[in-house]
């Protein structure tokens, strides 16, 4: 590494500031990640609509939400991923006098950022589209947050290896929701559990799941994303 | 190719091993294995104390392969992972042949066991009819998903054009696929618990725990011989594609 180069923190910012600005001039990202969670509530939402609106009806809303956040972040990682690819920018950040590290995880810092705000909007969507009831309790938010990085974590990672491949969004798509599938029983699991009023002791060994999984993965994708993309 | 060469020796070794193996398990499970013969007495299973026990009769013969198939797709999980890491860390292409190998024979052993486990279940926790013993318990959905995670390192082979990228792809995917096996034992800890949580819980015949190691043994030799063979066949397959290129 160059005795010029920026100290971890300042290179993180500027990589992490670079991927925000990004969207917020082109929201492609958003757009994309934003129509395809509504699109999959309106469809679940046609799908549904005759069921009565019951007490399995509503156990069964979250899950489907969560499916729509999977799918929402497999879009999310692997639109970044090509957008990048298509610009030659991939190859330029390996250049950077940087860790490689640290541009995997700007990327799943900004990945998580987008799939938040599109959370809230598919959230905003499912409550009068499927009569969907947020659960009230704090620990929700803890869920939310292990989820995103969950299923982020290995995304990133194999999004920015598997764009270079033939028919890579389906391939990134095969790839990862084995790999995630653990996080959407935690997710779907803690869910449930806290939606049916049994508090922290309910959701407790699906949260430790999503814990295992949440810090895991990110330090895999920070050991192998340099690995993956050194020449 | 020297050690191609002893990796086949040790393959005809395991083999023979494996055969004599799988034999000595297949007649002691059915000729030295006790049969359940007063209902409810000898061989039960209780999934949860004080709920419903079930006779198992004849049918807990099929665990003496599921058992092993199953150890057997933790093995080849844990073969993925020092695959992938050796790959990473060496640049060497006998790690990606390991990682393949041990994918390809994970993807059998898995199928074994979710077959012979669905066989067993459907009579034991469903009607009989096929599908229905499937209650999408934690350990089983994990298990299933394990197969297919072995099913996409497998696929992905084919969609990546360049050699290198390839390898270290498959390394990195098979590092990310090993935590799963020890995620489906945690599984088992939430949710439903109708999957048993081991052998011991479901039968205690002295005859059933020699009849269970020996079976285990044979089989995962058996399971070591393929993998061996699958990883010659890799290793010849990628010297063939280097001298054709060159």
């Amino acid at each position: 590494m160059s005795p010029n180069a920026p100290s971890a923190l300042v290179a993180f910012k500027t990589l992490l500031r670079r991927e925000l600005l990004v969207e917020l001039r082109t929201r492609s990202l958003m757009t994309s990640m934003g129509l395809f969670a509504l699109l999959e509530v309106v469809v679940v939402g046609l799908g549904v609509r005759a069921l009565p609106s019951d007490e399995t009806f509503h156990r069964f809303v979250p899950a489907v939400l969560w499916v729509c956040v999977l799918f929402a972040a497999v879009v999310g990682v692997n639109r970044s991923a090509l957008a990048d690819r298509e610009k030659g920018l991939h190859g330029a950040f390996l250049l950077l006098p940087f860790d490689p590290a640290l541009i995997y995880l700007a990327r799943l810092s900004s990945a998580f950022v987008f799939l938040s705000m599109v959370e809230v909007l598919l959230v905003a969507a499912a409550v009068p589209l499927l009569r969907f009831q947020i659960p009230q309790e704090p620990w929700m938010l803890a869920v939310v947050a292990l989820t995103n990085i969950g299923v982020l974590a290995p995304g990133v990672l194999l999004a920015s290896a598997t764009s270079s491949a033939r028919g890579s969004e389906a391939l990134l798509t095969i790839l990862l929701l084995p790999v995630v599938v653990v996080v959407f029983l935690g997710a779907v699991g803690a869910t449930d559990a806290l939606s049916a009023g049994l508090g922290l002791a309910g959701a407790k060994p699906y949260l430790l799941l999503l814990c295992i999984c949440g810090a895991m993965f990110p330090a895999l994708g920070l050991l192998l994303y340099g690995r993956l993309h050194e020449a | 190719m020297k050690d191609l060469g002893t990796s086949s020796m040790v393959t005809i070794i395991l083999a023979v091993l494996a055969l004599l193996g799988a034999q000595a398990a297949l007649w002691l499970s059915y000729f030295y294995a006790p049969v359940q013969i007063t209902a409810g007495a000898l061989f039960v299973v209780s999934p949860t104390p004080g709920v419903n026990t079930l006779n198992l009769y004849e049918s807990y013969r099929i665990f003496f392969i599921h058992l092993p198939s199953a150890y057997a797709t933790a093995l080849c999980c844990g073969l993925c992972l020092v695959g992938g890491v050796m790959h990473l860390l060496s640049r060497s292409e006998k790690w990606d042949a390991l990682t393949v190998s041990a994918s390809e024979v994970g993807l059998l052993a898995g199928a074994i066991t979710l077959l012979t486990g669905s066989f067993w279940a459907d009579y034991a926790w469903g009607t009989g009819r096929i599908g229905s013993g499937w209650n999408w318990e934690p350990r089983l959905t994990t298990m299933l998903i394990l197969w297919l995670a072995f099913a996409a390192l497998l696929a992905l082979r084919g969609a990546m054009p360049n050699v290198q990228a390839r390898m270290k792809l498959t390394a990195v995917y098979g590092i990310l696929v090993a935590p799963l096996y020890p995620l489906v034992q945690k599984a088992i800890e939430i949710g439903q618990v109708s999957h048993p949580r081991s052998f011991s819980d479901l039968l205690s015949a002295p005859e059933i725990g020699t009849t269970k190691q020996v079976a285990t043994l044979g089989l995962l030799l058996a399971f070591g011989a393929a993998v061996a063979l699958r990883y010659s066949a890799n290793r010849l397959s990628f010297q063939l594609q280097k001298e054709r290129a060159a």
